[in-house]
């Protein structure tokens, strides 16, 4: 018999009330793992659609909406000249309901702009012109939409030929109905437009160099802000607050696992007091209780936490699967995100059995001689 | 500390003990001494403070005033008191106090963790315990599943676990029958002759009383007597 077994069978001593502190944890753990993942894959599957365009730095300016605040397209001109810029590419992307779907990235793109360069034809063609009622449809797009090619969509008020399935290499490419700036702007009243300019600097450019472009083109664009790509989405002030409504959200399922594992550590004390009289009378230091404590409540949220993992992982696989958000979410279901989530259930399950353990330190053995 | 024979091993002068701020007094001023190796019954109506007495020696309390020592050493000064009810002192408790969701074999390994006994050790000189006090049939059998005088078995082998100088026994039979009253107290007595331990037992019942070579008895938190005795069989 080992310390450890001594552990297991504190927490096996009521296995009803154990199994429920675990449903608590694990429902914390839970929630961390998919509002964190899904925040944080949308951040990177953001990231990977920029990378997939090469681009190198986005010009937006990211308000309190999802979508970018538009400016006007003679905003480029001011940057095209600026050294180390190889190219740029003028988008309108907005968010919207399209048919069925409630909400739909519609990514319209400057005609000839580099941003078509990354879409591969999977059916079909890519529109002729600039002005062809046609758009192409992301493959996951595609499916959400039920849409193939030579079927019409509806835009606004006006019915669109879908003449195109591509794959943009990304998630957010997939998930879009791109089409070409002139004819989005034409169609949505944005004559003259836009709200993202995508733009790739000199090859082979450091980090530092590309931030230090930035700042030049802040100098000279006041309307909009210049990010390496992949970092613009983190100046969204709506998804700041979509990220920081998932941790608060996560947060506030772990101080109810917290409370949870600390009602049962206590209640644990309370009922083994005599047993931990006992073992006070029979030589144990009190150091030991407390490391028994502990480690039980240890125990019970690194249980909780793998638990947590599971489930979280396994929800979000199914919410994967609903129809109404198929193919809309790349959650980040990475190790990293699963260590850190056990570590935060493990850390949990130390601090809940914190108070249990210092009042466990507080009994007298001679109460073991009583009853 | 070592045991020797014929050495002090509880010396106690003026021991007094108070609960309630001095409303309570169970101990009025207590002096004995107890050497090495005997087998002293503390005996007295409920209340008089014998188990406070016993509570003293094995440093589950300490008393408000007087001087208490074991082996020459203030027991309310010792810097451990862990270690020394480890290391010196088994207890036998009435009610057994066997902890439910572990083995007989397990039971008494659980002191043995505050000692250096290696961890394979454990279970075999478990094992050669419960062997001791007849139980080597039982050894996987949970305190549920035993009888009074089985658990009473177990939890005097768990006394036993780290080789204490001294045994420490409160009513140790006032939850058996008359026939596991004899066997325990045969085994116990035995054990202590093999171990030539010390072994202080409080009990109201006279009979059990007299099979010790010295009785004191007391009333109302002082001894009112304190006699060698020829022991009786059990």
């Amino acid at each position: 018999m080992t310390f450890f077994t001594i552990i297991v069978r504190g927490l096996l001593r009521r296995p009803v009330r154990t199994g429920l502190t675990l449903v608590g944890i694990s429902i914390g753990i839970a929630a961390v793992v998919a509002l964190v993942g899904i925040s944080r894959g949308f951040e990177q599957s953001w990231a990977t659609g920029m990378k997939s365009r090469g681009t190198d730095i986005v010009v937006t300016n990211m308000g309190s909406t999802l979508t970018p605040k538009a400016f006007g397209i003679a905003v480029r001109d001011r940057i095209a000249s600026l050294p180390n810029v190889v190219a740029t590419c003028a988008i309108f992307v907005d968010l919207t309901s399209i048919e069925d779907s409630s909400m739909m990235v519609v990514s319209s793109r400057e005609w000839g702009g580099f941003s078509w360069q990354n879409l591969k034809i999977v059916s079909g063609r890519m529109p002729t012109d600039a002005m062809e009622p046609a758009v192409v449809l992301g493959r996951t797009a595609a499916e959400v939409l039920k849409k193939k090619v030579g079927d019409l969509i509806q835009l606004e008020a006006k019915e669109l030929s879908v003449v195109g399935i591509v794959d943009g290499g990304a998630l957010v490419e997939n998930g879009s109905v791109i089409l070409s700036l002139p004819l989005f702007q034409e169609i949505s009243g944005n004559e003259g437009k836009i709200n993202v300019i995508d733009l790739r600097a000199t090859p082979g450019m450091s980090e530092d160099n590309l931030k230090k472009l930035c700042v030049q083109i802040n100098a000279v664009l006041p309307e909009a802000r210049a990010m390496v790509a992949g970092e613009h989405l983190g100046s969204s002030q709506a998804y700041r607050f979509i990220s920081a409504m998932s941790w608060g959200t996560s947060l506030l399922a772990v101080i109810v696992g917290v409370l949870g594992v600390m009602n049962t550590m206590l209640m644990t004390v309370f009922e083994r007091k005599q047993e931990i009289c006992i073992l006070l009378a029979i030589g144990w230091k009190r150091a030991r209780i407390i490391r028994m404590v502990l480690w039980e409540s240890a125990l019970l949220g690194l249980l909780g936490g793998i638990i947590g993992v599971i489930f979280g992982t396994a929800g979000v696989k199914l919410m994967e699967q609903l129809p109404s958000i198929r193919g809309m979410l790349e959650p980040d279901l990475s190790f990293g995100l699963m260590a850190v989530s056990v570590a935060i259930a493990i850390a949990v399950g130390v601090i809940s059995g914190l108070y249990p353990a210092w009042r466990s330190s507080r009994l007298t053995p001679s109460f073991a001689m009583q009853g | 500390m070592n045991s020797n024979s014929h050495e002090s091993v509880f010396e106690a002068k003026g021991l007094k003990k108070e609960f309630d701020d001095g409303r309570v007094q169970a101990l009025r001023g207590v002096d004995f001494r107890i050497e090495s190796g005997e087998f002293v019954a503390i005996i007295g109506p409920s209340g008089c403070g014998k188990t406070t007495l016993l509570q003293m020696l094995g440093a589950l309390d300490w008393p408000s005033c007087g001087i208490l020592n074991y082996r020459g050493v203030s027991l309310p000064d010792i810097p451990d008191p862990s270690a020394y009810r480890a290391n010196e002192i088994g207890f036998i408790f009435q009610a057994f106090h066997l902890l439910p969701t572990f083995t007989a074999l397990e039971n008494v390994q659980i002191p043995m963790f505050e000692t250096d006994i290696p961890a394979a050790e454990r279970e075999s000189r478990a094992i050669e315990l419960l062997k001791s006090v007849g139980l080597e049939h039982r050894l996987h059998h949970f305190p549920s599943k035993l009888s009074g005088g089985e658990r009473q078995r177990v939890a005097i082998a768990r006394s036993l676990a780290n080789g204490p100088s001294v045994l420490l026994a409160d009513e140790p039979t006032g939850n058996l029958d008359s026939e596991n009253t004899k066997n325990i107290l045969e085994l116990i007595i035995r054990l202590r002759r093999e171990k030539s331990m010390t072994l202080v037992l409080v009990t109201h019942d006279m009979n059990i009383a007299g099979m010790a070579s010295r009785t004191i008895q007391m009333k109302d938190g002082l001894i009112v007597s304190d006699l060698a005795t020829t022991p009786a069989a059990p």
